[in-house]
């Protein structure tokens, strides 16, 4: 499910205008957090999620304070590489403490395949959808509902003018981040089941949801859980019917395409140039 | 002249390093830190002097070494023939991905190489037939490393030695007037697309080299070799070395080269390592190992806290280069025709913003010669109009000549180009460059001449550089900026960074140009200064100038002719008499006179 990842992207982006580039790493400490406290020591599931989410969210703003706050007001990269630093930096300090191997992740969803004519499908695999969805809709719900919402929207809009109105902005831009590495960690422990638990997941995931926020449009909520639901489809149409490797050339060819035809996403706002 | 002994002192090392030793390891390792210099003094080119992020460049790479490869295997080509295809293909590869992907920027762009890169790597995987598949393309015929050696040390020499020329050269300013301001950049002819596609094209170029090397370098390639990790350890190499940097590439790769080796007890860190260092180098070494080595040893000249002569703008100096030339379109505008005829014809000109209209149907002619004020209150559109003049925006009606030709739905590169200039109400000068440097973008404007001749430094080229430069200087010397050419235009304070844009703007020959708020920030002696200059200009048969403006002391003495705005109308135009006493102009801007 990418979209839940991609959002995460849409969130840091939406206030501060920049980016984790780890999200996918996110996805990955998500998953290995959750299987060490679930799997390895055995806790009940609830407190494992719970101690995983609370988790994510350190690392969202860990990330926040040493990859992105330095260079958030300076008009430069910096940040974008930063964010790769980190990334690089946790996967390989996963793969030492974990291992490279990946393992399987018990899940009482996926014991027995739901049969729908010749193709069966695990629960699982309907719950990454279903979850995804109603985490979305918190989202939108917490940006439009909430008062603390809309101060994040706000900064987004005008930083400066936000600042004025005595709303903390590195504590906006730091929220925003553990929100993004939450839904990542969500997003984690709900593909663990499904992809295995391995150091490694979090690159390809990572990228493959910021296609997604890009072809919906890094402004827009709905523009990019519309592209995260069209990408794997189109996906899983190309590696059944081409090959799994022509599935990252079509993805991603699309990517590109969209970049071209409409550099602003599907839904996104267009982007007015200030002189 | 330590620069020198450096480059000496490098040179010196890479000739010794075959001759005290006959391990083939040492050459091995020596070959690949030059190998990821010639990568990253093209990506310098593309990172350091333009700004644009790629992280694709393994997929670029990657071309360049299975295009040597298949030319060596299948078509038996020499090693010669097979880089120079493999050059050319990475070129052109580049060139059509530059176009595509440079309609984007910052993030956009990264997400573009990205995908280019994995794309580039599913494909070498995929298309077995070609590309060998996993296992990659085996027995290419290879040369002895001894000479192969020479020639990646000549190769890297010969990139760093390309890539300065560039610097120097209209090209290099150009590229840094587009990293530091797009909008001015094009405000004087450029096309920041343009400039970055080049710019692209000359790192893909080099990184198709390098590429076609490494492939005689081994003898076999596989799609192992040119992964997102390989791109990221471009930049990393770039960054540590230092961006923008001649000597960083050679720095950040040989650094990069050699702490692997020197760790390979700890490879399974190896990789944290490489993040860490990213991390810090971004940190603590933003101008990378080369910057903060030569920012210890330079001693620091204490910035010019005034200017060096705020009162002497020389007006009764001739004005030798302030007349519009250069164009090659001199012989319809002789000086004896300026200060007569019609200009500038805006009619109907209509702009909103969502539901907000900012022009409503205006009707602006600007007689040659003439310095024509617009003036209203806060937010009745004169900026906006400037903005649709020189194209930063499209108007939704209306129709727009230069001279008799038609400007409107112009880029604004394009209308720069037709003969308009202007600056900006924040004064942008272009960062990184010297004041010198910053007029010099404006007197080359569009004629960059051939990339190719910048590289290579060629004669021609040279002269030009010359003539440009001095120039630049001419005008500096005339607006009083002539002492503080060498200094970096950020240096400069506010008053001076308008002088500079007046002296860049009037650099590119218009026929007419356009100043926002010239006077705001400036002192009252700047503010007469100002005034002596643009009075100047026109006694000079220089440019139109439409001049917006808050401060009305200045306005109604410089002005031949006004017109005001207020709610995207027009409300007067006229002699500035008529303007200051028309009741409507007093209601909405002037106030009742005290």
């Amino acid at each position: 499910m990418y979209g839940l990842v991609a959002l995460g992207y849409h969130i840091t982006w939406a206030t501060s205008r920049t980016m984790n580039f780890s999200q996918g790493h996110a996805v990955m400490v998500g998953a290995v957090v959750a299987y060490a406290i679930f799997v390895a020591l055995g806790w009940p599931f609830p407190l494992a999620l719970l101690v995983t989410l609370v988790a994510l969210a350190c690392f969202g703003a860990l990330v926040e304070r040493v990859a992105v706050r330095p260079f958030f007001l300076r008009a430069s990269p910096a940040w974008l590489l930063a964010t790769i630093a980190v990334g690089i930096i946790v996967e390989n300090v996963a793969q030492l403490t974990f291992g490279k191997d990946a393992r399987a992740f018990p899940s009482p969803l996926m014991r027995k395949p739901i049969m729908v004519g010749s193709a069966g499908f695990y629960p699982q695999e309907l719950l990454v959808p279903v979850v995804g969805l109603c985490l979305m809709g918190l989202v939108q719900l917490f940006y439009h509902r909430t008062s603390y919402g809309k101060q994040l929207k706000a900064v987004a809009w005008n930083p400066e003018a936000a600042g004025l109105m005595g709303i903390n902005i590195p504590r906006a831009v730091m929220a925003s981040y553990a929100l993004s590495a939450l839904l990542a960690g969500v997003a984690g422990v709900l593909l663990a089941p499904l992809l295995n638990v391995a150091p490694q997941m979090g690159t390809i995931i990572g990228l493959k949801a910021f296609a997604v926020a890009i072809i919906g449009g890094l402004t827009s909520a709905p523009g990019i859980i519309l592209a995260g639901l069209g990408y794997g489809l189109v996906e899983s149409f190309t590696a059944g019917y081409v090959s799994t490797r022509a599935r990252e050339i079509v993805g991603f060819g699309l990517v590109i395409l969209v970049l071209i035809v409409r550099p602003w996403g599907l839904l996104g706002e267009k982007p007015s140039r200030r002189v | 002249m330590i620069e020198r002994l450096g480059w000496a002192g490098l040179a010196v090392a890479a000739a010794a390093i075959p001759l005290l030793t006959s391990n083939t390891y040492y050459l091995y390792v020596a070959i690949s830190a030059g190998l990821l210099t010639i990568v990253t003094a093209g990506l310098n080119v593309l990172v350091g002097f333009t700004g644009q992020t790629s992280l694709g460049h393994a997929g670029l790479y990657a071309f360049g070494a299975y295009t040597a490869a298949l030319c060596a295997t299948r078509a038996g080509m020499g090693e010669w023939m097979a880089i120079g295809a493999a050059i050319i293909v990475t070129s052109i590869v580049g060139a059509a991905v530059a176009a595509a992907a440079l309609r984007v920027s910052g993030p956009y762009l990264a997400m573009v190489t990205i995908a280019f890169g994995l794309i580039v790597e599913s494909v070498l995987i995929e298309w077995g037939s070609v590309t060998g598949g996993p296992g990659g393309i085996f027995n290419i015929p290879k040369p002895v490393l001894r000479t192969h050696y020479w020639t990646v040390m000549l190769a890297a020499a010969l990139a760093l030695w390309l890539t300065a020329n560039l610097r120097r050269s209209a090209w290099g300013r150009a590229c840094l007037a587009v990293k530091s301001s797009e909008v001015a950049a094009e405000s004087l002819g450029l096309s920041a697309y343009y400039v970055r596609i080049a710019a692209f094209t000359v790192s893909a170029a080099f990184a198709g080299a390098a590429g076609a090397l490494f492939t005689f370098l081994n003898g076999y390639i596989s799609p192992d070799s040119f992964t997102l990790q390989t791109s990221i350890l471009f930049l990393l190499a770039l960054l540590f070395g230092g961006l923008g940097r001649i000597a960083g590439p050679v720095a950040g790769s040989v650094a990069l080269t050699m702490l692997p080796e020197l760790l390979t007890k700890l490879l399974d860190y190896r990789l944290i390592l490489y993040g860490s260092l990213l991390l810090l180098s971004i940190y603590w070494l933003p101008e990378g190992v080369v910057g903060a080595v030569s920012r210890g040893r330079r001693v620091r000249t204490p910035p010019h806290p005034h200017a060096p002569h705020p009162h002497a703008p020389h007006p009764h100096a001739p004005h030798p280069t302030l007349s519009p030339e250069g164009r090659g379109r001199s012989e319809s505008r002789s000086p004896v025709t300026q200060g007569d005829g019609v200009l500038l014809i805006a009619s109907g000109v209509s702009l909103a913003f969502g539901g907000i209209t900012a022009l409503n149907d205006i009707d602006l002619t600007v007689n040659r010669g003439c310095i024509h004020a617009i003036i209203g209150p806060n937010g009745a559109g004169k900026t906006s109009l400037l903005n649709v003049l020189s194209g930063f925006y499209a108007a939704d009606a209306g129709a727009m000549t230069l001279d008799g030709r038609s400007i409107g739905g112009l880029p604004p590169y394009a209308v720069a180009r037709h003969g308009i200039a202007r600056t900006f109400q924040t004064a942008q000068v272009f960062g990184g460059l010297s004041v010198r440097d910053n007029v010099a973008v404006g007197v080359a404007g569009p004629r960059l001449g051939t990339a190719w001749a910048a590289l290579a430094g060629t004669p021609g080229c040279r002269a030009r550089e010359t003539a440009i430069r001095s120039r630049a200087q001419a005008l500096l010397d005339t607006l009083g900026l002539g002492d503080v050419g060498d200094e970096p235009a950020e240096a400069l304070p506010a008053g001076l960074r308008r002088k500079l844009e007046l002296a860049r703007a009037l650099a590119t020959g218009p026929l007419l140009l356009m100043l926002d708020e010239p006077a705001a920030g400036l002192s009252p002696a700047e503010i007469t200064a100002l005034d002596l200059q643009l009075t100047a200009l026109r006694e000079h048969g220089g440019p139109a100038v439409i001049l917006v403006e808050h401060h009305m002391d200045l306005v109604m003495a410089v002005s031949d002719r006004i017109t005001v705005l207020d709610y995207g109308r027009t409300i007067a135009d006229g002699a500035p008499e008529d303007v200051r006493s028309d009741p409507a102009v007093i209601e909405a801007y002037l106030g009742v006179p005290t």
